[in-house]
């Protein structure tokens, strides 16, 4: 009886974002905030952004999940502080196709350019997971586009 | 009921079924056709509007026979025992809260401290054990309960007492590799 493949889930790095969360608490001033659940698992992210001019300035986040939701959260944030709504989005885009294993298109960014977030890989092969590793980065679409009306 | 998925039974007072109105329309359900209006055959075929699923319901009939032949007591009997034996062993875990009173349906519902119940499902399940992680479509209770989520592993005639002692196994072996990640 041995885990078969579940290093290549439960990477390290991904262990460390979700018992040290970046970003995890509330903005102060101004800011968007959009809350996402996935209902059937219990999943629930708080997810607030400051975006001025274009540009994600600040952005933290609540919420209760699994190691791959939360971990997930924490290295999106990440990723997207100071990257403008356009990049930002192109990112969620690249993540979206590495979650369904399809090719991912690195003509703007290389997948070394997103950091941790590499290691998120392993999900698409648990086909279960994979709406953990989603829900913080559609949230966070559905933040930038707030700030677009 | 170990049958094929997309059929099931629709029950209900005979009376009640013959005042209702069909919502779906078809083949075989008809009986006048007027320009404005129309009139319906009687019970059940006013339900059963175009071709049916077929090889469901032959499965369906076939999953039936098989469970009566079993015997619906004799499947209770079972789940009872293997829910209990599985009680007892997971109640020894360190560290495993169990939820819901020692009278019980064929099913225990746990979570292991500090582990997400979709983690503990994920290490199950590489392990080739299936259990259920989530809200149990039971959102209220989860209030109640004040966790997030829980996870489930149910019993039934294909189980074993040795598959109880695989999951008590797996349980172990899952709080030991998130204890060692953390």
């Amino acid at each position: 009886m041995s885990f078969n493949n579940l290093d290549t889930l439960y990477r390290q790095v991904i262990m460390d974002h979700y018992k040290n969360p970046r970003n995890r608490g509330k903005l102060e001033g101004d800011h968007i905030t959009v809350e996402l659940n996935n209902p059937t698992c219990g999943d629930r992210i708080d997810l607030q952004l400051k975006v001025n001019d274009g540009i994600v300035e600040d952005a933290k986040f609540e919420g209760e999940g699994c190691s791959i939701s939360m971990s997930s959260a924490s290295m999106m944030t990440q990723v997207i502080i100071g990257k403008n709504v356009e990049d930002a989005v192109k990112i969620s885009k690249m993540f979206s196709d590495m979650m369904l294993g399809e090719e991912v298109d690195t003509a703007d960014y290389k997948l070394e350019d997103l950091g941790d977030i590499q290691a998120l890989q392993g999900v698409s092969k648990f086909p279960a997971r994979i709406k953990c590793a989603t829900l913080a980065w559609k949230a966070m679409e559905q933040g930038v586009e707030k700030e677009d009306e | 009921m170990c049958g094929p998925t997309g059929v099931g039974v629709l029950y209900g007072k005979q009376h009640l079924l013959e005042n209702m109105e069909p919502v779906e329309f078809g083949g075989e359900m008809i009986d006048f056709v007027n320009l404005y209006d129309s009139t319906w055959k009687e019970l059940p075929w006013k339900f059963e509007g175009g071709t049916p699923i077929i090889a469901g319901a032959i499965g369906l009939g076939a999953a039936i026979d098989f469970l009566n032949e079993v015997g619906m007591e004799a499947i209770e009997e079972h789940e009872q025992e293997l829910a209990k034996y599985a009680l007892e062993q997971m109640e020894q875990i360190d560290g495993i809260t169990i939820y819901g009173p020692r009278e019980r349906a064929g099913l225990v519902t746990f979570n292991l401290d500090d582990v997400h119940p979709h983690d503990s499902a994920t290490a199950l399940d590489s392990l080739g054990i299936a259990v259920r992680a989530g809200h149990h479509c039971a959102q209220p209770l989860m209030k109640e309960l004040q966790v997030a989520a829980t996870a489930r592993a149910s019993f039934y005639l294909y189980n074993s007492k040795q598959d109880v002692d695989l999951l008590v196994e797996g349980l172990r072996k899952t709080k030991e590799y998130f204890g060692d990640v953390f």
